[in-house]
C-alpha cells in the first residue's frame, strides 16, 4: 500500500507540476506575480474541450496556442509597461492579475455552454507498475512534466537565450544595458506560463474536472508550490510539487477530501512563515 | 587628439521638479579618458545615465559619432556600443563570472565574443582564476572588474563608468584605474567615468567638474590647474 | 490635518439617514439596506487595515467568517447566550489576525498578504473538514438575533453598530496612534528610523480590525439566519478588499462609496449577472489603474479644485501666501 501511495504521489506531482512550472517560470523572469495564470489556463482548457469533437490534436494544440497568446498579450500590453511605471508594487500586481483571472473567469462562463467540464481525451489504457495500477494518461502527463522540466532546466543554464533569460531577472537594468530586450524575455515567460498553466488544465480536466473556479485554485496551488520551493527556482518548485503529491496521495487514505485542502494549503501557510525563501532558496531577490 | 565620439551640449535633466542637471556640456574624443569629477549629489551619475539612455533629457541634445541620439533607446544605443557600467547591480549575481562576461556579449557572434573574453582576462587576471564562481561571492574589487568586463566584452565603443572605485582599498583603486588607462591605449576606445577619488587625475586625459548640477570647467588635464580641481573635492570652491 | 471633523461628521450623519430612510420604507429595500450596512462593517475594517494602516491584508472573508460561524456553532451546537458567541467571534477573529500577522511579520513585504489570501482558500475547506460542527458544506441555521428582537430590532442594532464603529475609527485616526498609523502606511522604515515600535502598532491595527470584522460576521450571521462553507470565500474577500480601493481611501465616506459600488451593481445588473465577473474585474483593473484614490478621493479633490477656482476668481488682489 506504500508503494501505491509513493507511485500515486509522484505522478500526483506530475499532474500539479505543470502549472506549478508556469508559475515559477513568469514569475523567475519578470518577478511578476501574475494571478491570472490559472484564469487563462483554465480558458485555454474550455476551449480544447470545445474543440476536442472537431479535432483531438488540433484542439490540444489550440488550446495551448490560445493559453500562449493571451499570456503574451496580457504582460506585452499591460503588466510589462506597468512594472516599469510600478515595479516594485506586489500587491498592485496581485490585486490587478487576481482581477484578470476573474474577467477570465466570467469569459469562460459567458462563451462557454457549459460550467464544469470533464476533458475526454482518450485514457491509453493502464499501466502496471510494480504491481500498481494507473492509466496511461496520468503516466503520459508525469512524463510529459518531467520532460518539460528537463527542457526549461536545460534550456535556462546552457543556451544562449535561456542565460539571457536569467540574466533579465537577477538584474534588470544591466541586461538591458548589455543589449537583452527584456520587453521579449517578459512577454515570452508570461506566455509560456501561461501555456503550461493550460497543459496542466487539459490534463486535469482530463482526469478530474474543470469549473469555473479552478482557475483560482490551480493557480493558487501553483503558488503554494512555488514559493514553497522557493520561488523561480525550478527544481526546488519541482521537489515541493513532490512533496505535495505525496501528501495528497497519502492523506487520501487517511482523512477526506477537505482535510487534504486544509492540510495543502497549512503546509503552505507555514512554509511561507518559516521559511519565506522556500526549500531550496531562491535565485531572485524577493 | 581626434574629432570628438560624443559631444553633450547644454544638456538639463530634471527629477520630478528638481534639475539634477543644469545645462552641462561635454565632449569625449577617441583614445580618450574622460574624468567627471565632483562631490557627492554633483549630478554625476544622473549625466552618465542620461547620456546611456536610462534618463531622458529636459533639454539639451547627446550627439554621438556626429548623429542624435537623445531619443534613442537604450537597446538601440547599446547597439550603437555605448555602454553603460553603473556603480551597483553592475553584474549578474546568480550567475558563473564567465557567464557573466557571455552575456555581455550576447548580442554579438560567438568568435568575437571569445577574443573579447580573453581580452577581459588579460587585463584582469583574477577574473580567470574565478571564472566558474558564482559573482555574487567575488569581493567588491572584483565586482568591480567584473563590471568593467562585461562591459569590454559588450564591445564597447564608449565607455561609460560610474565611480568604479567606491568602496576598494587604495592599491585596487590604482589598479583599478591603470587597468582602465591600459584599456583606452589598447583598444583606443573613449571612456567617460565619474569619479570622486582624487587617483583619477592620473589616468584621465580630460576633465569635467561638476557641481550642484553646473559644470564647471571641462578641459584637457594639462590645461587645468591641479590644485583647482583639488577645490573642488574639498568642497571649498564657492 | 483638518482642524474640523466634518466630513466624517457628515459621512456618519448620512449613513444614519439614508439608512434611516430605507429601513422605514419597508419591504425589501428595508431588507437589502441591513445587507449593505453589514458590508459596510467590513469595508471599514478594510479601510481601516489596508488604507490607514498601509497593511497588505486580504483576509476580510476569514475573520467576517470566523465571527459568523462563533456565533452560529456555539447557539446551535452548544446552546451559547447570543451575545456571548457574537463575542466570542470577535475575539478569536482579532486573534487569527493578530497571529497571523505576527507570524509573518519577519517575511517581508508581499509574504503577508499571500499567507492571509491563502487563508481565504483554505477556510471553506476547513470548514468542510469540521462538518460535524459546522454544518459544512449544507451549513447550519438558526433564528438567532432576529428571532430574538426582530428584524427591525436587528437593524437597528446593527445600524447603531455601524455609526458607531465608524465613528470609533474615525476618532482613532485623529489620535496620537492614528497619526502612527499613518506614518507607518506612508513609510514604514522611516517609521522604525524615529524610534517608533510599528511592530506594537501593527499589531493593534490587526487586533481591532479583526475584532470589528469578528462581530461584524457575528451579526452577519444573524441577520442572514444561516451559513454554509459556501458563503465566503475568495470572491467575498476580493470585494471586500476593494471597498476602499474604489470608494476611497483618503475620504471618511470612501468605503460608503465602495460598499453600495459592490453591492448595488450586481442587483442592478441581476439580469446580465453572467457578465457581472467580468464587468467586476475590468472595473477593478480600470481603478487600480486609472483612479489612484478611488471614487470618493476624486470626487473630493475635484469639488476642492472648483471651490479653489472660484475662490479665487472672487478675490484676486488677496491671491498667495
Amino acid at each position: 500500500m506504500v508503494l501505491d501511495g509513493i507511485i500515486n504521489g509522484i505522478i500526483m506531482a506530475g499532474i500539479v507540476a505543470l502549472p506549478v512550472l508556469g508559475i515559477a517560470v513568469i514569475y523567475g523572469m519578470t518577478g511578476i506575480i501574475n494571478f491570472a495564470v490559472g484564469g487563462i489556463g483554465v480558458f485555454s482548457a474550455f476551449l480544447t474541450w470545445y474543440l476536442l469533437p472537431y479535432n483531438m490534436p488540433l484542439a490540444i494544440v489550440a488550446g495551448l496556442v490560445v493559453g500562449f497568446g493571451l499570456g503574451y498579450a496580457i504582460q506585452a500590453a499591460l503588466l510589462t509597461p506597468l512594472s516599469a511605471k510600478r515595479g516594485g508594487d506586489l500587491n498592485l500586481f496581485f490585486l490587478i492579475t487576481n482581477n484578470i483571472g476573474l474577467i477570465f473567469v466570467g469569459l469562460t462562463r459567458v462563451i462557454f455552454p457549459r460550467p464544469i467540464i470533464g476533458i475526454p481525451l482518450p485514457r491509453l489504457g493502464t499501466i502496471n507498475i510494480l504491481n500498481v495500477q494507473t492509466s496511461g494518461l496520468k503516466f503520459l502527463a508525469l512524463f510529459i512534466a518531467i520532460g518539460a522540466l528537463l527542457l526549461l532546466r536545460t534550456v535556462e543554464r546552457y543556451t544562449r537565450v535561456g542565460k539571457s533569460w536569467r540574466a533579465t531577472s537577477q538584474n534588470l537594468r544591466l541586461a538591458r544595458v548589455v543589449g537583452i530586450n527584456t520587453s521579449r524575455a517578459f512577454n515570452v515567460a508570461s506566455g509560456l506560463g501561461c501555456m503550461l498553466a493550460a497543459f496542466g488544465a487539459i490534463i486535469w480536466g482530463s482526469l478530474y474536472n474543470l469549473t469555473l473556479t479552478s482557475g483560482f485554485d490551480l493557480t493558487f496551488l501553483g503558488y503554494i508550490i512555488a514559493v514553497v520551493g522557493g520561488i523561480g527556482n525550478i527544481l526546488g518548485g519541482m521537489l515541493a510539487a513532490l512533496i505535495v503529491g505525496m501528501v495528497l496521495s497519502f492523506s487520501a487514505y487517511i482523512v477526506s477530501g477537505s482535510w487534504q485542502s486544509v492540510i495543502l494549503y497549512g503546509i503552505a501557510i507555514i512554509t511561507l512563515i518559516l521559511a519565506p525563501r522556500g526549500i531550496l532558496g531562491s535565485e531572485r531577490s524577493v | 587628439m581626434s574629432e570628438p565620439i560624443l559631444e553633450v551640449s547644454d544638456l538639463a535633466v530634471a527629477y520630478g521638479a528638481n534639475l539634477a542637471v543644469k545645462g552641462v556640456s561635454a565632449t569625449v574624443s577617441e583614445n580618450e579618458i574622460l574624468g567627471i569629477v565632483g562631490p557627492n549629489g554633483a549630478g554625476k551619475t544622473t549625466f552618465l545615465e542620461t547620456i546611456a539612455g536610462l534618463l531622458t533629457a529636459r533639454r539639451g541634445t547627446i550627439r554621438y559619432r556626429g548623429k542624435r541620439i537623445d531619443h534613442s533607446s537604450v537597446l538601440k544605443r547599446r547597439k550603437l556600443g555605448i555602454v553603460l557600467i553603473p556603480q551597483e547591480g553592475n553584474i549578474f549575481p546568480g550567475m558563473m563570472v564567465k557567464e557573466n562576461l557571455e552575456m555581455g556579449g550576447v548580442l554579438m557572434p560567438a568568435k568575437e565574443r571569445e577574443t573579447q573574453i580573453s581580452y577581459v582576462y588579460e587585463l584582469f587576471p583574477m577574473l580567470k582564476e574565478r571564472a566558474r564562481q558564482i559573482a555574487n561571492t567575488l569581493s567588491g574589487g572584483e565586482r568591480r572588474m567584473l563590471g568593467v568586463g562585461i562591459g569590454i566584452v559588450a564591445n564597447a565603443q564608449l565607455f561609460l563608468i560610474d565611480e568604479p572605485s567606491v568602496g576598494l582599498a587604495p592599491k585596487l583603486v590604482t589598479s583599478l584605474l591603470e587597468r582602465l588607462k591600459q584599456l583606452k591605449e589598447d583598444t583606443q576606445k573613449p571612456i567617460a567615468l565619474c569619479e570622486q577619488n582624487i587617483k583619477v587625475l592620473n589616468v584621465a586625459d580630460r576633465i569635467l567638474g561638476m557641481e550642484a548640477g553646473e559644470s564647471k570647467f571641462c578641459e584637457s588635464l594639462d590645461a587645468i590647474d591641479k590644485g583647482k580641481v583639488r577645490e573642488l573635492y574639498l568642497g571649498l570652491h564657492a | 490635518m483638518k482642524k474640523w471633523p466634518v466630513q466624517e461628521v457628515l459621512t456618519l450623519v448620512a449613513i444614519f439617514l439614508f439608512a434611516f430612510l430605507f429601513i422605514k420604507g419597508g419591504g425589501y429595500h428595508k431588507w437589502f439596506t441591513g445587507y449593505v450596512l453589514l458590508y459596510l462593517i467590513q469595508g471599514y475594517v478594510a479601510w481601516f487595515i489596508f488604507s490607514k494602516c498601509g497593511q497588505p491584508f486580504y483576509g476580510y472573508a476569514v475573520t467576517m467568517a470566523i465571527g459568523a460561524f462563533s456565533s452560529i456553532v456555539t447557539a446551535v451546537m452548544f446552546g451559547w447566550p447570543l451575545w456571548a458567541g457574537i463575542l466570542l467571534g470577535g475575539l478569536f477573529s482579532a486573534l487569527v489576525a493578530s497571529t497571523l500577522f505576527v507570524a509573518t511579520s519577519r517575511a517581508r513585504g508581499f509574504y503577508v498578504g499571500m499567507v492571509s489570501f491563502l487563508l481565504v482558500i483554505l477556510f471553506p475547506s476547513l470548514i468542510e473538514a469540521l462538518r460535524d460542527i459546522t454544518g459544512g458544506r449544507s451549513g447550519l441555521s438558526f433564528r438567532g438575533l432576529k428571532g430574538l428582537i426582530g428584524l427591525d430590532g436587528l437593524l437597528w442594532l446593527v445600524l447603531g453598530f455601524v455609526i458607531v464603529v465608524a465613528g470609533i475609527l474615525f476618532w482613532l485616526m485623529r489620535t496620537k496612534v492614528g497619526r502612527i498609523f499613518t506614518i507607518i502606511a506612508e513609510n514604514d522604515d522611516l517609521a522604525k528610523a524615529v524610534g517608533i515600535n510599528t511592530f506594537k502598532y501593527k499589531l493593534l491595527g490587526y487586533a481591532i480590525g479583526g475584532f470589528i470584522s469578528g462581530l461584524g460576521g457575528g451579526l452577519y450571521v444573524n441577520y442572514i439566519g444561516s451559513i454554509s462553507s459556501v458563503d465566503i470565500g475568495v470572491l467575498t474577500t476580493i470585494y471586500i478588499t476593494f471597498i476602499p480601493i474604489v470608494g476611497g481611501s483618503k475620504v471618511p465616506f470612501g468605503p460608503v462609496i465602495g460598499t453600495l459600488f459592490i453591492r448595488l451593481i450586481p442587483e442592478a445588473l441581476a439580469d446580465i449577472e453572467r457578465y457581472l465577473s467580468i464587468i467586476f474585474g475590468a472595473a477593478f483593473v480600470f481603478v487600480m489603474l486609472g483612479m489612484r484614490g478611488g471614487i470618493g478621493d476624486n470626487v473630493v479633490n475635484y469639488i476642492g479644485r472648483l471651490i479653489d477656482r472660484i475662490r479665487m476668481r472672487r478675490a484676486p488682489e488677496t491671491k498667495g501666501g
